[in-house]
């Protein structure tokens, strides 16, 4: 074993860890009210509205995330004419694919509150948009926090699926090293423990929520 | 007479091919208490959801104040002068009992914060409950929260309540307290329509009685006529099995 390897590429690796960072942040920032209006679509009255919001999320979670940021790292520039480069067709593809899990992570979070709490609020004259946002909204949002923190920890682990079209993220960055050095072991096990310590203390997250929420029920 | 403060005209409501009320027709003055009762599923909820549009009716028309509320352009403005107090009290959990109440004043009736509390803590004084205007609907019993939701009603100086077997959900010894700020109401001259099981609140507090079945109206009376010869042998069998006559 030779760990000095890891200290020699921290800059290197770090710089990796920076863009992995980087591409769950901007498809959480993005994904999340795009979801919201979608989810917000699903229940939507309307069949109009309905039946596409279901359309985009059942095409996306029965396909493989890989083929998605395939689909746009090869297809779209086909499309529109001129090639996007790797970070924002991968960021795209994520936020894609992940905004229709937070779709049913956010719809089932507004369908856990009681349909009465509606009509309570209905009934003392405020509109449906006061009663979505002051009464529906913050009751659905304590409900589904532990869903979303894991989500994000999903979103973190899947940006590793850059790897495939060559974005210099942390595991890719990692590869990149041990091909230089032939050190896997260090650097692999390097990579797991810095997974490890990210996905753990969002879980952790996740767990601290889940227990407020019983408590406050 | 003057005017009704509530003219139900031939009202029907479906639920999908069900029938829930049969062109009702009939009319509710300011000042009175009237109990609905009647058996389960016979529209006695269904009627009062009408009162405020909170049930979409097909056919017929609801005038409350002089206001048709088929055609009305701001329903929300209508419901925030009729109170409403539901069997499971409906409280919201992620406020303090204090915002449940001024809520609809602050954001459907722009009353200033300040004044909107100050009038929370009087209706909290008089339901009996002042002491817990900062604790949160899960602290407090079921009595206590059914007399908030009672006290978030009158926030909105309503010109009508209506009440929708607000004690079904309680231990006996918790209907009494509840029971008693409803008959302080109707005593103080609130107009009131209450849907209940509770014959003894029905013949001490209420001016007038009406008997539903299978969504029409069988029976209305004034009280001590209802419960000395109802009319109807439904009300009839209705009674003997709820006052317990074996």
């Amino acid at each position: 074993m030779d760990w000095a390897v890891i200290p020699a590429n921290l800059p290197f690796l770090m710089k990796g860890l920076w863009v992995s960072f980087q591409l769950a942040i901007f498809v959480i920032a993005l994904s999340f009210p795009l979801a919201c209006v979608i989810a917000i679509g699903r229940i939507s009255n309307r069949w109009w509205i309905r039946y596409p919001s279901a359309t985009f999320v059942n095409a996306m979670r029965s396909n493989p995330l890989i083929l998605i940021v395939f689909w746009f790292f090869f297809l779209v520039p086909l499309i529109i004419g001129r090639p996007v480069g790797d970070f924002a067709s991968v960021m795209i593809a994520f936020v894609v694919f992940f905004s229709a899990y937070f779709t049913e992570i956010i719809r089932s979070g507004i369908q856990s509150v009681d349909r009465n709490q509606i009509q309570a609020g209905i009934s003392t004259g405020l509109t449906y948009f006061q009663v979505m946002r002051m009464i529906v909204l913050p009751q659905a949002m304590r409900n589904m926090m532990p869903a979303l923190v894991t989500e994000c920890i999903i979103i973190f682990q899947g940006t590793t699926i850059a790897y495939v079209i060559g974005l210099r993220e942390f595991l890719n960055s990692t590869f990149l090293v041990t091909e230089r050095t032939i050190r896997p072991v260090e650097l692999y096990l390097f990579a797991a423990m810095v997974y490890f310590t990210v996905c753990f203390a969002g879980s952790c997250l996740a767990r601290y929520l889940e227990k407020k929420k019983v408590r406050t029920r | 007479m003057t005017e009704p403060l509530v003219k139900i005209t031939d009202l029907s409501l479906w639920y999908e091919k069900y029938r829930a009320l049969d062109s009702i027709t009939t009319d509710f003055h300011a000042g009175k208490c009237v109990v609905i009762c009647g058996p389960s599923g016979s529209g006695k909820s269904s009627l009062l959801r009408c009162v405020n549009r909170l049930e979409e009716f097909q056919e017929g028309d609801v005038l409350f104040d002089g206001q048709s509320l088929r055609n009305c352009p701001d329903i929300a403005a209508v419901r925030s002068e009729i109170g409403m107090v539901f069997q499971h009290f409906e409280l919201y959990p992620h406020m303090s009992i204090i915002d449940n109440i001024t809520l609809a004043p602050r954001y459907a009736k722009k009353k200033p914060k300040a004044a909107a509390e100050a009038h929370a803590m009087a209706l909290l004084d008089r339901v009996g409950i002042a002491d817990q205007a900062r604790k949160y609907p899960a602290e407090l019993s079921g009595g206590q929260q059914q007399r908030a939701a009672i006290a978030r009603a009158l926030a909105l100086e309503p010109k009508l309540m209506l009440f929708d077997e607000p004690t079904s959900a309680l231990d006996p010894e918790m209907i009494v307290e509840v029971l008693r700020v409803m008959r302080d109401l109707a005593r103080d001259g609130m107009t009131m329509l209450v849907v209940t099981h509770e014959m003894a609140f029905a013949r001490e507090v209420s001016d007038e009685i009406i008997f539903m079945d299978a969504g029409r109206i069988v029976e209305r009376k004034e009280t001590p006529d209802f419960f000395a010869n109802p009319h109807s042998k439904r009300a009839q069998d209705f009674l003997d099995r709820i006052l317990m006559k074996i």
